[in-house]
């Protein structure tokens, strides 16, 4: 449906949310969210696999786990809802014994393993879900985000139904897209982290191949530095909020190299997460650059709609909660 | 060092680690976000930063000269209990909300989008306005500062300065004065303006606890002695309390004066529970949510109560009753005793106390420093809310603009000082005690906001507190609580509210500068959201209630 503004035409409809975590019941919505915004496309933007496993013990017909920093301990005949429950909020439930949990602990390598194989096999039953659920008209795109372990990408990207254009451009009719989920150096050394400098090399080479003034949408997981969309708590070196003026302090975290980047290259709209508290819209030079922010423990999916012109222009956005 | 994003969901940070059960484990893995969340004493840190501590004369003197037969004992320990059963309602708002943005954010999300919209809005205009008061009291604050300055640097000059600021537009331009000051250091980094905030906080806490010791250490005849010889008067002490008489003021105490008072009192709390603002930072939310609003309510109501009863000890009742109404009724029998302020109340007689120029200096200007470093924390509060906003379109964008070159929130900063300007001509026409009552009002009103949020909460977003494991009968049970403490806390928000709105003594005060105030805040809401509306529609954007439209997962 095209839709008239300042003599402007709606060609597409981009809905884009991010950092979800692993919670089922967002990426659900983030299907649902096609066809009740009316949107064309629908992009993740990086950082869907969960971060935590919660093993939960079956002794005697009992299931117990540790939920929210309580014990709870449920019939076998509840696990449904048990599971469901945890993955709501992003949490691996897995059913083990006491000695797999023994050994879990003390093989980290093992633990490692098993993330893994958790996060696969969620996002090939997410790209399954993707298939059955969504409208054939609906592109579905995925780009991963600094927490996501590489070998993932395979998986997206194999699937028939959903698109994986990282460091790739991405033809999305009235414009192209770029994504990239590489992120300056963190405290933690996640698993896609860079130095500023070799973050900007990629951009930049990502972006080489663009016509010159095609207008382009630039999907890069890290938010520009200082720009309202990368404010998150301070850190003192164990990894605690620093407090100052009886309140915690929020500084800048984004990236230099994302803000040169979109000052440079000027494109039509930055789609950007990574900084789940920072839901935020603002304008760098001619470029809307947008944070949906991230919800996912809640069960809330944040994300932002965003309507692009034939001349590939923006015309119009909104930030969702939903 | 930063945090480059959220921690993981409530309470699983950083517990993966062996328990005293096999199952008390949690594998996480290593991800951005991870950080090590704050534990009460930070948390309780950060209620008891939120409250000035100094206002509470302040807000002493507004139940003085508003009711007759004043006292302070049963609105203290009532308005802490109200804080206390509200407390309950939003630790489960905590919970299905973490990541907090207030009443905004619960009303949109629990309530309806519409609600949360309008109610926002309402917030921005009352923060506006609330940091327009409090450049109000230091404006009312700056002659008895200058007097006291006077006295410490034993300057005439100084101290009869003051004496020329007291005129309506006098108090105007000082108010001015103040947030034109605020929003100067706001444009300053974070980090300066976090230590100027700290730094102001520790002055007027010092101030306090030093006021504290003075009033121990002295007697009721060295309060008698000081104020004749401040005074110039050998009997000054007793010319004030006959003055009142004559002029009409009742002493004594009442149930009834003490229940009235109690809107004023939940004024003096406000800022206690605020550790839910950065609930998504606490380590298990709900439980140091809880632990460090109790502690701080406690600390609060054992320091005020204390602070009360050695007034009523040092200085006497009958002396606090006399001097605030006769001040009021006939400013000019009282100005003929005592040049003693009499707004400033507690710290007025420590510095009239006060034999060395260290303590005069910290009572003379505990308010106003204490006042600027509200606003400052304030004015953050406030863009931030005006933030949101602009992010929902119902304001322009560029309201949520970030400087290029100092990174700061120009335009918001602009906004707000424009109209808190507005604000500070409106309050210089209305007198201090209506400026409290309506402060009372719209803090009531907020807390109502937050009291319906949490008891419709289990009715219509049962979801947002799901506990996985948990047996249906204990869920029940569990959201039959949810929705008890929710109508408690709306209950004593409606009961603060029809408080102020009933007595004739406080709402009949209201001008019609004060009224004007009123319909301002209160009408701004919904004015704003039909206009966003309408505009929209008429340009063929994207329709509002898209923003908050439920997704369905299946």
């Amino acid at each position: 449906m095209l839709r008239k503004k300042a003599g402007k035409q709606r060609a597409l409809r981009i809905y884009f949310a991010t950092d979800v975590h692993g919670s089922e019941v967002c990426f659900r919505k983030f299907l649902a969210a096609a066809k009740v915004y009316e949107a064309d496309v629908i992009i993740l933007g990086g950082d869907f696999a969960g971060k935590a496993i919660v093993p939960v013990l079956t002794q005697d017909g009992t299931l117990r786990a540790r939920v929210g920093g309580d014990e709870v301990a449920v019939p076998e005949s509840q696990w449904d809802q048990l599971a469901g429950g945890l993955g709501k909020a992003g949490l691996y439930p897995v059913r083990m014994d006491a000695e797999e949990l023994d050994r879990l602990t003390a093989d980290h390598a093992a633990l490692d393993r098993l993330f893994r194989g958790e996060i696969a096999a969620q996002m090939q039953r997410w790209c399954d879900l993707a298939a059955e659920r969504l409208d054939p008209a609906v592109r579905c795109i995925i780009t991963p985000g600094n927490d996501d372990p590489v070998d993932a990408d395979p998986i997206i990207a194999a699937h028939p139904r959903v698109e994986c254009p990282e460091l790739e451009l991405c033809d999305l009719g009235p414009v192209t897209m770029a994504s990239l989920g590489v992120v300056p150096t963190t405290p933690w050394n996640t698993e896609r982290e860079c130095t500023e400098d070799e973050l900007a090399k990629q951009i930049d080479e990502m972006l080489d191949p663009l016509p010159a003034g095609r207008p382009c949408i630039l999907n890069l997981h890290c938010p520009p530095y200082a720009s309202g969309l990368d404010d998150a708590p301070e850190l003192d070196e164990t990894l605690k909020p620093v407090i100052r003026g009886g309140r915690p302090s929020i500084i800048p975290v984004g990236s230099t190299a994302v803000r040169e980047a979109i000052k440079r290259h000027q494109p039509v709209v930055g789609l950007h997460g990574h900084i789940h508290e920072s839901r935020a819209a603002q304008k760098i030079g001619r470029t809307l650059c947008v944070n949906p922010g991230s919800d996912y423990s809640s069960g809330v999916l944040r994300g932002a709609v965003i309507d692009i012109a034939q001349d590939g222009s923006c015309l119009d956005f909104l930030l969702t909660t939903g | 060092m930063t945090s480059s994003e959220a921690s993981v969901p409530a309470g699983t940070a950083g517990t993966a680690k062996v328990g005293s059960t096999p199952s008390t484990r949690l594998f996480v893995r290593q991800t951005s976000g991870l950080v090590r969340d704050l534990g009460i004493p930070a948390a309780t840190g950060i209620s008891l930063a939120s409250v000035a501590v100094v206002n509470t004369f302040i807000n002493f003197n507004a139940g003085l000269t508003d009711f007759t037969k004043a006292d302070m004992y049963l609105p203290l320990v009532v308005a802490a209990g109200i804080w206390l059963v509200a407390m309950f309602a939003y630790r489960y708002l905590l919970r299905a909300v973490p990541r907090a943005g207030g009443e905004y954010v619960y009303l949109s999300r629990i309530v309806s989008p519409a609600a949360g919209s309008v109610a926002g809005l309402g917030i921005a205009v009352v923060f506006t306005y609330v940091l327009s008061t409090n450049a109000h009291f230091a404006a009312q604050f700056t002659p008895f500062m200058l007097t006291g300055l006077g006295a410490a640097f034993h300057s005439t000059a100084i101290a009869n300065a003051g004496t020329h600021l007291t005129s309506n537009i006098a108090i105007a331009w000082l108010s001015v004065a103040v947030m034109l000051i605020v929003a100067a250091l706001s444009l300053f980094s974070v980090r300066i303006v976090a230590r100027i905030i700290f730094w102001l906080i520790v002055l007027q806490v010092l101030a306090f606890l030093v006021l504290i010791g003075m009033l121990a250490a002295n007697s009721h005849a060295d309060f008698t002695s000081a104020l004749a010889s401040y005074s110039h008067n050998p009997n000054a002490f007793a010319a004030i309390i006959s003055a009142a008489k004559s002029n009409g003021v009742v002493f004594g105490t009442s149930i009834a004066a003490g229940v009235a008072i109690i809107p004023f009192m939940v004024l003096n709390y406000n800022g206690v529970l605020y550790s839910y603002y950065v609930g998504g930072e606490l380590r298990r939310p709900g439980r140091t949510y809880l632990y460090a609003s109790a502690i701080s309510i406690g600390v609060l109501v054992v320091l005020w109560i204390g602070v009360w009863a050695l007034l009523r000890a040092r200085v006497g009742l009958q002396f606090m009753q006399a001097q605030a109404n006769l001040s009021v009724v006939n400013p000019t029998a009282y100005g003929k005793i005592t040049s003693l302020n009499s707004v400033a109340g507690g710290l007025g007689y420590g510095m009239i106390l006060s034999s060395d120029p260290i303590t005069k200096i910290l009572f003379a200007t505990a308010v106003p420093l204490a006042e600027i470093a509200v606003n400052l924390a304030f004015l953050t509060v406030t863009t931030r809310v005006l933030f949101a906003q602009a992010f929902d379109r119902l304001l322009p964008v560029r309201v949520a603009k970030i400087g290029d070159r100092n990174h700061a929130p120009n335009v918001a900063i602009a906004i707000v000082l424009v109209i808190g300007i507005g604000f500070c001509f409106l309050t210089s026409l209305v007198n201090l005690g209506s400026i409290v009552a309506l402060q009372s009002l719209f803090f009531a009103l907020i807390l109502l906001a937050g009291g319906i949020s949490a008891t419709v909460l289990p009715l219509r977003r049962a979801d947002l507190i799901e506990t996985p494991g948990m047996a249906e009968d204990a869920r029940r049970r569990w959201l039959r609580n949810v929705t008890l403490v929710g109508a408690a806390t709306t209950i004593l928000a409606l009961f603060t509210v029809y408080e102020l709105a009933s007595h004739s003594s406080v709402y009949g005060k209201f001008s019609l500068e004060s009224i004007l105030t009123l319909v301002i805040v209160l009408g701004a809401g919904p004015v704003i959201y039909l206009i966003a509306r309408t505009v929209r529609r008429q340009r063929n954007a994207l329709d509002l209630s898209m923003a908050m439209r439920e997704l369905p997962p299946e």
